[in-house]
């Protein structure tokens, strides 16, 4: 039986996984997306978690930005019956852009060439369901949206033919919403394997302005968004000691990104 | 603003004894709250419990007559009786004229004041999210008790203190919620502060004060009352009267949780006045004893059999 179960499904866990990694996505979203059971108690319950996720993800508006965040978060969800979770998260980012003040001209010299920014708050809600199949599949599926409250700012100087600019680069409005499917397997030690894909879309203004002694002399604002709008993902749920749990997981997109997770189960 | 905690407290404390006037309340005490009285009425309540084929065996097993068992059962009384006039916590109370006028001003803060808005607040906030308010500023205060465990050389009392802030904190939502004391992970919160330290070292309480706003403390906890201020994280949140505000607030949500308290031991006491008076030296003493005793059974062998109750009554009278 278990060898039938593991003949049918298996090829299909794998299909997915494949064709979620096999689309050529240029984005990938924030924060785990975690199993898609719910770890809560069958009765109703909640479980919250502390995670940490490394993020890297391409921005492009005529020109390609790519961003490194790390990010770290914690979360509260309140799930029931083993079908359904809503959860909601707050956590604090910063966030990277390699080479953005960079310049290929000789006779211009900058500060400094990534724009770094400091840790600034955002938040996210979300929900999922998940339908068994049988005592060790189950598919299911999620939604998450998530908002960061504050701007990533930074700034640098460019000296230009021995006159000094100040540049403030600004990236604002920063959000991103997740949808995405997978399959889950029980393993017999109460871990549980996850896969899928997801559909990601996600946006930003970003504004550069620049001072000439002064005067206010180029400003550029425009809105970014994600290169592409697929991914996949892969986790695991392992069963830890006392109510808690470890979530490993990475997702992949034009780049990949990894984070861990511990959730406890009230 | 701790007055009020305290007054509960003292509830707590009055009900445990079966209150000294003889009067009941409807107040529930938990095990650890059980008085030398209680244990009385407890052994009392057992010994009917038994049936009588359970007592004719005992009988027919112990050759011992009645007479020596009502011996024995005398013994007993006389040893808890000795053990209540052991336990019989007296505070001095020279300043009584002007601490009866702050208790006075502190009832009508209560009744006027605090009870109404509580009340309101009771009446639109869900208890469940009082609760977690509660969990939150209790979360707070883990300097104040991981201090005295440290002071108190409670080293395993100061180890579950940072686990439960930890934990609290990072699962707990920041401490609103306590998954610390659930049953997997059952650690429970210290119950010790600043006062108790120097009790524990052998300070003794000195004299009884009721501070207006504050409440009734013993000279001892009065000179505490400025290091629990020093390490208690609200009283660094800026401006001063926003610090002030939290505190506030933080009383009044204790407040809604406990509403009727206060009233049903005012009433049932003859003179509030002196029945919050005892009951703070009563509850005092018990809190510093069974942090002695804590610290008495952690210790090594040689130390033990130590008479510190005797000793603690001393210092404490």
């Amino acid at each position: 039986m278990k060898k039938k179960i593991l003949t049918i499904y298996f090829p299909v866990m794998l299909l997915m996984v494949v064709s979620a990694l096999a689309i050529p996505p240029r984005a990938d979203a924030s924060g785990l997306f975690g199993p898609l059971q719910t770890v809560s108690r069958e009765q109703g319950g909640l479980n919250t978690a502390v995670g940490y996720l490394y993020h890297e993800d391409t921005y492009e508006n005529g020109e390609s930005y790519r961003v490194k965040q790390n990010e770290i978060y914690s979360q509260a969800a309140y799930g029931a019956k083993n079908i359904w979770e809503i959860y909601g998260r707050v956590g604090v980012s910063n966030m990277k852009l390699s080479g953005i003040f960079a310049s290929s001209d000789h006779f211009v010299e900058t500060s400094k060439d990534d724009f770094e920014a400091d840790w600034e708050f955002f938040g996210a809600l979300g929900a999922k369901v998940f339908y068994p199949i049988n005592a060790v599949f189950g598919v299911g599926a999620f939604m998450q949206g998530t908002y960061y409250f504050t701007d990533f700012s930074d700034h640098a100087s460019i000296t230009s033919g021995g006159v000094p600019i100040k540049t403030e680069m600004k990236f604002e409005n920063l959000w991103d919403a997740d949808f995405g499917i997978g399959l889950q397997a029980q393993l017999p030690c109460g871990a549980k394997l996850y896969a899928g894909p997801y559909i990601y879309y996600s946006e930003a203004d970003m504004s550069l302005s620049s001072d000439w002694t002064g005067t206010e002399y180029t400003k550029k604002d425009h809105t970014v968004s994600n290169q592409s709008m697929a991914g996949g993902f892969l986790g695991a749920d392992i069963p830890l000691i006392r109510g808690f749990r470890l979530n490993v997981e990475g997702q992949f997109a034009d780049r990949f990104s990894a984070g861990l997770a511990v959730s406890y189960t009230y | 603003m701790k007055f009020y905690l305290s007054m509960i407290v003292c509830v707590f404390v009055l009900c445990a004894q079966g209150l000294a006037y003889g009067q009941e309340t409807s107040f529930t005490v938990g095990p650890q709250d059980e008085s030398v009285s209680q244990q009385i009425v407890s052994s009392a309540k057992a010994t009917p419990d038994l049936t009588s084929e359970d007592q004719s065996k005992t009988a027919s097993n112990n050759p011992t007559d009645e007479l020596s068992e009502d011996y024995h059962e005398d013994e007993i009384l006389e040893e808890y009786a000795a053990k209540i006039k052991e336990e019989k916590v007296e505070i001095a109370d020279p300043l009584e004229p002007l601490n009866r006028v702050f208790h006075e001003f502190n009832d009508k803060l209560y009744f006027w004041a605090l009870k109404p808005v509580a009340q309101g607040y009771k009446a639109v906030v869900p208890e469940p999210a009082r609760v977690s308010v509660k969990n939150f500023f209790s979360n707070l205060a883990f300097p104040a008790r991981f201090l005295s465990c440290l002071l108190q050389a409670d080293f395993s009392g100061a180890a579950t203190e940072a686990g439960r802030f930890t934990i609290n904190t990072l699962w707990g939502i920041g401490g609103l919620m306590d998954p610390s004391s659930g049953k997997e992970l059952n650690l429970q919160k210290q119950d010790t502060d600043l006062g108790q330290t120097l009790g524990v070292w052998g300070v003794g309480q000195g004299f009884y004060i009721v501070w207006p706003v504050f409440g009734p403390y013993s000279f001892r906890d009065t000179v505490i009352l400025a290091g629990d201020y020093f390490i208690y994280p609200v009283s660094y949140i800026n401006p001063w009267y926003a610090s002030w505000g939290v505190r506030a607030y933080e009383e009044v949500n204790a407040t809604s949780l406990r509403i009727g308290d206060y009233e049903a031991l005012k009433d049932a006491a003859i003179d509030p006045y002196v029945a919050f008076r005892d009951a703070y030296a009563q509850y005092r003493f018990k809190k510093i004893k069974a942090r002695k005793t804590k610290l008495t059974l952690s210790a090594p062998a040689a130390q033990q059999g130590k008479p510190a109750d005797a000793e603690l009554l001393n210092k404490e009278n």
